[in-house]
């Protein structure tokens, strides 16, 4: 323990005090804001940010820019909720003494933080390669895997309880505080120590992370909404996963994925019970998700053949393209798509009498129909994430990052790009296809509207933003894309905007996603290595037409 | 004509593709966004009394849509692209998506009434004539001069002037470029500020042939003028012309002759791009861009 | 024998003739220098050879196989190659880079990889130990984990021979193996070579510098204009009046 300096404890007592105080003067800001001795609402967030003021009582690796992101956090959301009032209210003059006061605080503490000595540079960010994970410390197993616990736990918890906020300005404020509370953790060293502790114990933290996921329904007390919306999340899910393999993996961009989705629903739906469908055939369910994976995987074949010889941007708009026909086609086609009208009246799965539809009892809590489609999609999700993770630590995934590096190089090693892209985008294909099928019994209805541009889009973006070529960072962005804009139901018009300047930012400030693998994090940020001219190309933008 | 919007919006792609690389996705918007500039100035700048006279209306709106379409262009490329000049293909390819969007949903939002199509001027005369059988309006003959102008006054530039040759030279080698003391980017702001330029009038040309405007036209015009571009070897600006004609006939001719041809009408162009990319990837004319060893 | 056959290469570039009828023959145990002044061919050559580039005419046999098409179906038949300018992975570290060489000589495919039955494992296990057998070879052991980008530029180079070696070539194409080197690496460059022709692997090298070449190579063939003017072993080459005539102003020896 040290002794902080005074501007610290100064700051500290500001925010702490101002968030127990008032911040609206009208009763009608949501989060009883007016009441003081007590942190409601949103001022909870800078409360607790206000904990990263313990950081200058103690002597831990990266506290400045811990301290400094958990201060500049609570001053966030000090500001965020002045702005919103502001806004409700009618002016300045409704945000009340406590919020300034709180304010005055979060400023004191950046001001004493920014004074703090700088922090030890840390391993990872110098160059050639990062200790590896048996090197450092180990504790007792049962405590490390109780830790893993301890995360999922909070991970969980975090997750439902942010869903019951109701108000569009908490929830904001719950965003602010999480990503500022996750850099100043993240500045800590927590998230890299988690990484190795996962890595550890790779298999209980598989098996807790799946325990957490088949909890959340129960979580739900009966409440269909967000088990409904996780369930299209789930099969988003796949398709991202799908995804990652063409474009975090084999690092082809695929503007046209969508088509793939849209093509085993079509599947899916063609070959269901539904009301108004053109064949009479019907199939077991398990019979058409294998099926809609396959002819998917061979539209994708058909695809990937004449354009995986083009490069990048070329690969990006001919997809956009192929994603394109197939929802013209669709809408044209009568005879087989129904047209615009599409295929309606999907009905729910019944699996060996097991009726998908309906909700059902389990351990006194009642699980919505929705559930089920959910637990099924998490059997999904865990096949593909079985396919993802064991072919890139295979030949096939080293060859796949290899001609991701250098092509040429990769050829002249021995490996025939053109096979293996083909596989990656098959495999893509496939995954997609098996997603979509079970996507045309949750929604009931498929048609060509719902496979447009913009669905291959938010697809690319749940990769990308997510963090390119890992699976915590497909499920991350995939449930990111439709979470954030149920909550925001306030902006729901100008989600198109917020999203399209998210894109913009994301790539601007942090390429690599949210939570990136470690090699595509250091291709994307990489300079020209020290004196080595024959290896900069890698990164930077390669010259020539077409083909090259 | 078609052909030769698309032309006109194919050169900005050629352009900025033979310079640094980048297919700029969002350069359909700004053809939207100077057509809704063009529009703007007729609507609430121009004095009603100046509305019906096509030597003060015609110019005011050409111009006004350049600027626009300028400006979008110039801050774009300061924001957006020239902080990724050197990281992979794939960060300004999607940050491009997501300008795109952006400008979309921007002027649907907060233009007046920006969700539904907005009635342009007609400021040539919607009368046609015959030729040959065939009924010409002369706002498509308007069109046609105006974009094979620009065109040849391009194609002068680029050949005669010196930062037509500074482009070129940027174009083929940027290193040496540098070298040789030429401030690369400058030339890559004028680059994207011709191709702006261009991008407008077509908009303003779009909207008077059509009569109405709405902020999705830069979508698929965008692909088209992409797929024009290919067609004529990118890089190249013969190319790019050659293509948006060419392209434009066909959508013409496939419309007129193939049943139900007109619903297609959007899918021809993503054929003959992806025939042009598998069986002749250069182009019809060659592509023009920088080769290094 | 000649394990490595090229009969009358040619290879034109839109009017350019880089390489013009060009005979070449690699047996077992060959060292073959090729060497000319800049612009000779040599690397264009090698493109030929390797299959980065397809000869406008003429033909590459490789034991008695004619070779066409793509560079990676060269690699499968026996010839491997090293670039100019160095073509590494640079965000793989150097096992990784060596496993990939290892690509065409195993055989799990998509179901073994996702099923991770005996098979898969005992081949993965089996290209480790070659890869590090290879390192171990080429003195690279130690590195193992070391990102490729982040080598000294004579480690890089090392690597990409190993990478090379890992396909299991009959025949090692070498460009400029010893460029940016300085005496005493260079020295341990020409043994590398002679290390590798003793494993079995016949070698032809591209250089510039004569007292490597002379001092390491069987026979020698010099390119001039894309034309083969001359082979013989190194002293008849050295001593040929055309050579020197050609090398005016180059430094010899």
């Amino acid at each position: 323990m040290i002794k902080p300096p005074a501007l610290a404890v100064a700051g500290a007592a500001a925010l702490v005090a101002g968030s127990m105080s008032p911040w609206a003067t009208f009763a009608g800001f949501p989060g009883k804001m007016t009441l003081a001795g007590f942190p409601g609402g949103a001022r909870l967030f800078a409360l607790l940010l206000a904990a990263g003021a313990l950081l200058f009582a103690l002597e831990v690796g990266g506290r400045r820019r811990a301290a400094l992101f958990a201060a500049a956090g609570a001053g966030a959301v000090v500001a965020v909720n002045i702005v919103a009032i502001t806004d409700h209210g009618g002016g300045l003059g409704s945000v009340a003494w406590g919020a300034w006061m709180a304010v005055a605080g979060a400023g004191a503490l950046i001001a004493a933080a920014w004074r703090l000595p700088a922090d030890p540079e840390r391993r990872s960010e110098r160059g050639g390669g990062e200790p590896a994970p048996e090197e450092w410390r180990r504790l007792h197993p049962a405590l490390e895997v109780a830790a893993i616990a301890v995360a999922l736990s909070s991970v969980l918890g975090a997750v439902v309880w942010g869903l019951e906020i109701a108000e569009s300005s908490r929830f904001i404020s719950f965003l602010v505080f999480l990503v500022f509370a996750s850099v100043a953790l993240h500045y800590l060293g927590v998230f890299s120590a988690l990484a190795v502790l996962f890595a550890r114990h790779h298999r209980m933290a598989m098996l807790l992370g799946a325990a957490a996921a088949v909890a959340f329904p129960f979580t739900q007390q009966g409440n269909a909404y967000w088990i409904r919306v996780f369930a299209s999340i789930g099969v988003f899910a796949v398709a991202a996963i799908g995804l990652n393999v063409v474009v975090g993996l084999a690092g082809l961009l695929d503007l046209g994925y969508v088509a793939f989705f849209g093509v085993g629903a079509y599947v899916g739906a063609l070959f269901s019970n539904a009301a108004l469908t053109t064949t009479n055939i019907h199939l077991p369910f398990m019979v058409v998700v294998i099926l809609g994976g396959c002819i998917a995987a061979v539209f994708g074949l058909v695809i990937g053949t004449p354009t995986l010889r083009l490069r990048g941007d070329y690969l990006a708009i001919v997809t956009l393209g192929f994603g394109e026909i197939f929802r013209i086609t669709a809408n044209n086609w009568d005879g087989l798509t129904r047209g615009p009208n599409g295929i309606s009246g999907v009905p729910d799965l019944a699996l060996g009498g097991f009726d998908f539809g309906e909700s059902h009892q389990l351990f006194g809590i009642t699980l919505p129909g929705f559930a089920n489609y959910y637990f099924v999609e998490l059997v999904l999700i865990a096949g593909a994430i079985l396919v993802f993770t064991r072919l890139n630590d295979s030949r096939i995934g080293r060859a796949w990052v290899a001609i991701r590096e250098d092509e040429l190089a990769a050829a002249a090693s021995g490996i025939d790009t053109i096979r293996l892209k083909l596989l990656a985008f098959a495999i893509g294909a496939f995954l997609a296809g098996a997603a979509g099928t079970v996507n045309a019994h949750v929604t009931t209805q498929v048609s060509p509207d719902s496979y447009t541009f913009l669905e291959s889009i938010l697809l690319v973006a749940a990769v990308v933003l997510g963090g390119m070529g890992t699976v915590p960072g497909a499920l991350l962005g995939s449930t990111a894309l439709f979470v954030i804009p149920e909550k925001l139901r306030a902006f729901q018009d100008k989600r198109l905007l917020l999203f399209g300047a998210a894109l913009i930012l994301v790539m601007r400030f942090r390429p690599e996603g949210l939570v990136p693998s470690r090699r595509r994090r250091r291709e994307l940020r990489s300079e020209a290595p020290e004196g080595v001219p024959g290896l900069a190309g890698a990164s930077g933008p390669p010259p020539g037409g077409p083909l090259s | 004509m078609l052909g030769a919007t698309y032309g006109l919006i194919a050169l900005g792609y050629t352009m900025v593709y033979g310079i640094i690389q980048l297919i700029n996705f969002a350069h359909g918007e700004i053809f939207m966004v100077g057509a809704f500039g063009g529009l703007t100035v007729y609507r609430y700048w121009l004095p009603d009394s100046m509305t019906t006279n096509v030597w003060v209306a015609l110019p005011a709106v050409l111009l006004v849509a350049m600027i626009v379409s300028i400006a979008v262009a110039v801050l774009m490329e300061r924001l957006a692209y020239r902080p990724l000049r050197n990281a992979p293909r794939l960060a300004p390819l999607i940050t491009a998506i997501g300008v795109s969007i952006f400008l979309q949903e921007a002027v649907r939002l907060f233009y007046p009434d920006g969700k539904r199509q907005q009635a342009f001027p007609q400021l040539i005369s919607s009368g046609t004539f015959d030729v040959a059988g065939v009924t010409v309006p002369w706002v498509s003959v308007f069109v046609v001069v105006v974009a094979v102008a620009l065109m040849i006054g391009l194609q002068v530039f680029v050949k005669r002037t010196k930062t037509g040759k500074a482009m070129r030279a940027t174009s083929q080698d940027p290193e040496s470029a540098k070298l040789m003391g030429i401030d690369v980017d400058r030339v890559i702001v004028i680059t994207f500020v011709i191709g702006a330029a261009l991008a407008a009038v077509a908009g303003v040309m779009q909207g008077m042939r059509f009569a109405q405007i709405d902020f999705r036209i830069g979508f698929i015009s965008g692909l088209k003028a992409f797929t024009a571009a290919v067609l004529g070897g990118i890089g190249n600006i013969t190319g790019a012309v050659l293509g948006g004609f060419l392209l434009g006939i066909v959508e013409a001719m496939a419309t007129q002759y193939v049943p139900h041809g007109s619903s297609w009408k959007d899918v021809w162009a993503f054929v003959v791009l992806i025939a042009v990319l598998v069986v002749r990837p250069g182009g019809l004319l060659g592509e023009r861009v920088a080769t290094r060893a | 024998m000649s394990l490595l056959e090229v009969r009358g290469v040619t290879k034109r570039f839109e009017g350019l003739l880089a390489v013009d009828s060009v005979d070449l023959d690699v047996g077992e145990g060959d060292i073959v220098g090729v060497i000319g002044p800049n612009g000779a061919g040599k690397t264009t050559l090698f493109n030929c050879m390797s299959g980065l580039e397809a000869p406008t005419s003429g033909e590459i046999r490789f034991r008695g196989q004619m070779l066409s098409g793509r560079p990676d179906r060269f690699t499968k038949a026996g010839v491997a190659r090293t670039f100019q300018n160095i073509r590494l992975f640079p965000h793989m570290t150097v096992f990784e880079n060596v496993l990939v060489g290892r690509h065409c000589r195993t055989h799990v495919g998509l179901v073994a990889a996702i099923g991770r039955g005996p098979k898969f494992r005992r081949e993965e296990r089996e290209s480790g130990e070659k890869a590090d057998e290879l390192l171990e070879f080429v003195g690279l052991r130690r590195q193992a984990d070391t990102l490729a980008r982040n080598l000294s530029y004579g480690d890089q180079r090392r690597l990409e021979i190993a990478r090379a070696l890992a396909s299991e070539p009959g025949v090692l194409l070498l460009d400029e193996p010893r460029a940016g080197m300085n005496a005493a690496e260079t020295r341990a460059a020409a043994d590398l070579v002679r290390r590798i022709r003793d494993r079995g692997v016949a070698v032809a090298v591209i250089e510039h510098d004569m007292r490597f070449i002379f001092g390491l190579c069987d026979r020698v063939a010099v390119l001039v204009q894309g034309r083969k003017l001359v082979e013989g072993t190194p002293t008849e080459v050295q001593g040929d009046a055309r050579v020197i005539e050609a090398y005016l102003g180059a430094p010899t020896a």
